[in-house]
């Protein structure tokens, strides 16, 4: 199954591009952070030391995962598109396999995300703040749970694309419902409640860092904590995963 | 033994009932036609027996079974359109088929062999002719040599010489005993190819048989007489023959009847001509299987 997931996926330069552009755009990113002026000072290269980074990276790398979420919505609305999904099933693929095909490849782009994480961080980190590298291995933690909130994301990206069956409206929904739907709906409800909701849940695994700074002054955000909230995540993922083989297995192809 | 069995299938799309209690059997070793018009319920047919579209009721059962991955792994289907990606090759395009399918990566080259695409097999099959991407299709359809093909609309986009082609094909693979069912509009394919045929027409079973049977063309005799005899004196003189059947007057003051079985032209001739009457034309048209089709389906 995997092995047919990879003679679709890796012939297809779609998938390196914006597999590239996943790298460049973090890579970027955490290059210009040092120059970043907070209080009329730059943050300096002690923005890269172990292990305050791996938070640093994942909080930042959390917002790439929209990228890895339209992959995902190409990837699978191009198998409507083609009639690959029709042809696999005429040939005896059931739902399910189709299904768990495209959450294994689900799970190989979390994987990219946390390696590419992984590598950035260890660039930077060694490079910039080399006195710190006796602590890389500590929090990692953190990488694990980017990871997870990926997977989170890309389930409710395969939801979509399963739902709409076309990679514009899909992709579309799956920026508002992330950027615009949840949130406005979240301001009209009780943060007791809103806590749990998928968007929220995914996001609450990648904290904004020195968030428990900001809460001592603010009062609590009402976010979950990443240990709080990674059994509800897996919980969502799983979730969409299953309305997504339902939507296959009783729809026409 | 039936290979296939529907039985009471029923589908509708929205509003539209597109096949009401459909039941058909295909046995073994048969090359199976399903006939009809366009929007007559074959694609729909195929597509509910292949598992692609869910039934508002009926079952299908192959091989006896259910239908499942393993009943399917023994047929090789083709449903409307060439389905493929677009940006991988032919070859890459058949060794995924053949993952699925649990086939051996072996029988990619027998196929590519079988349908000509040996040469092209490297070219993406973004860039093929719809007649490419038709043999891409069959040559998908017997990868790991399964027992049954379905083809919907096998020569769709073929030249000439290709159609020639897929047909010499379709006959070579019956002759090794694999069953085959094929949907067409052109009856002339069926005809050609089948050895039984459904007709179907808006949703729902007109006939089903053997194709000698169902599309057994009654040949009509068409007469032209002197231009000095007037034609209703050969009216007259047709009306005292028994064995000559539903006369009917022509566009060009020809007429033209039925004869029954045994009697010949020139059993018609010379009895007009015993009883006075001169032909100036005499001649046997064979019915168009059209003309049969347009009766079936009327």
């Amino acid at each position: 199954m995997l092995r047919a997931e990879l003679r679709k996926i890796l012939p297809y330069r779609t998938v390196w591009f914006i597999l590239l552009l996943f790298v460049a755009l973090l890579a970027l990113f955490v290059s210009v952070g040092s120059g970043v002026v907070i209080n009329g000072q730059a943050v300096g290269n002690t923005l890269y030391a172990f292990p305050e980074v791996w938070h640093k990276l994942a909080y930042v790398a959390s917002y790439f995962n929209l990228l890895l979420g339209i992959l995902l919505i190409i990837l699978i609305t191009d198998e409507y598109q083609f009639r690959t999904f029709r042809q696999q099933v005429i040939d005896g693929s059931s739902a399910a396999t189709l299904v768990q095909g495209k959450l294994a490849v689900s799970g190989l782009l979390a994987a990219f995300g946390m390696l590419v994480v992984l590598g950035v961080g260890l660039f930077y980190g060694l490079t910039r703040s080399p006195e710190s590298a006796a602590k890389v291995t500590q929090e990692l933690g953190a990488v694990v749970l980017y990871g997870v909130q990926a997977l989170g994301y890309l389930s409710l990206a395969a939801l979509l694309a399963f739902l709409l069956r076309k990679s514009g409206p899909a992709i579309l929904a799956f920026m508002l419902y992330a950027w615009v739907v949840e949130p406005v709906v979240r301001l009209r409800i009780p943060d007791e409640i809103d806590r749990y909701f998928p968007t929220k849940v995914f996001s609450s695994l990648t904290p904004t860092p020195g968030q428990a700074l900001l809460d001592t002054v603010t009062g609590p955000s009402g976010a979950m904590l990443p240990s709080q909230a990674l059994p509800l995540a897996l919980a969502y993922a799983a979730l969409f995963w299953a309305l997504s083989y339902l939507l296959l297995r009783n729809r026409d192809l | 033994m039936a290979l296939l069995e529907l039985d009471n299938l029923s589908k509708s799309y929205g509003g539209t009932q597109a096949l009401r209690g459909l039941s058909l059997q295909v046995e073994a070793g048969s090359v199976y036609g399903l006939l009809g018009p366009n929007g007559s319920g074959k694609t729909t047919t195929l597509g509910l027996a292949l598992g692609v579209l869910q039934a508002n009721g009926g079952t299908v059962r192959w091989f006896g079974q259910p239908l499942s991955a393993a009943t399917k792994r023994r047929v090789g289907a083709l449903l409307e359109t060439p389905n493929f990606f677009p940006y991988l090759s032919a070859r890459q395009n058949l060794l995924l088929a053949a993952d699925i399918k649990h086939a051996a990566p072996a029988t990619v080259d027998a196929a590519l062999e079988l349908t000509g695409l040996k040469s092209r097999q490297h070219d993406a099959f973004k860039g093929f002719s719809l007649g490419m991407k038709q043999r891409l299709a069959l040559a998908s359809t017997l990868l790991g040599n399964p027992e049954v093909l379905v083809l919907d609309e096998p020569t769709n986009g073929l030249d000439p010489q290709g159609i020639a082609e897929v047909r010499e094909l379709i006959q070579r693979l019956a002759t090794e005993g694999k069953t085959i069912i094929i949907a067409s509009h052109l009856l002339d394919e069926i005809e050609k190819v089948c050895t039984h045929v459904a007709v179907l027409q808006r949703g729902e079973l007109r006939a089903a048989g053997p194709v000698s049977a169902i599309l057994a063309s009654t040949d009509r005799i068409v007469v032209r007489v002197a231009p000095d005899v007037p034609t209703a004196a050969l009216q007259q003189a047709l009306a005292q023959l028994p064995w000559v059947t539903d006369a009917q007057p022509e566009a060009g003051g020809v007429l033209s009847a039925v004869l029954a079985p045994g009697q010949t032209p020139a059993d018609l001739n010379r009895a007009l001509f015993a009883q006075g009457v001169v032909l100036a034309g005499l001649e046997l048209r064979h019915r168009s299987l059209e003309a049969q089709f347009l009766e079936l389906t009327k």
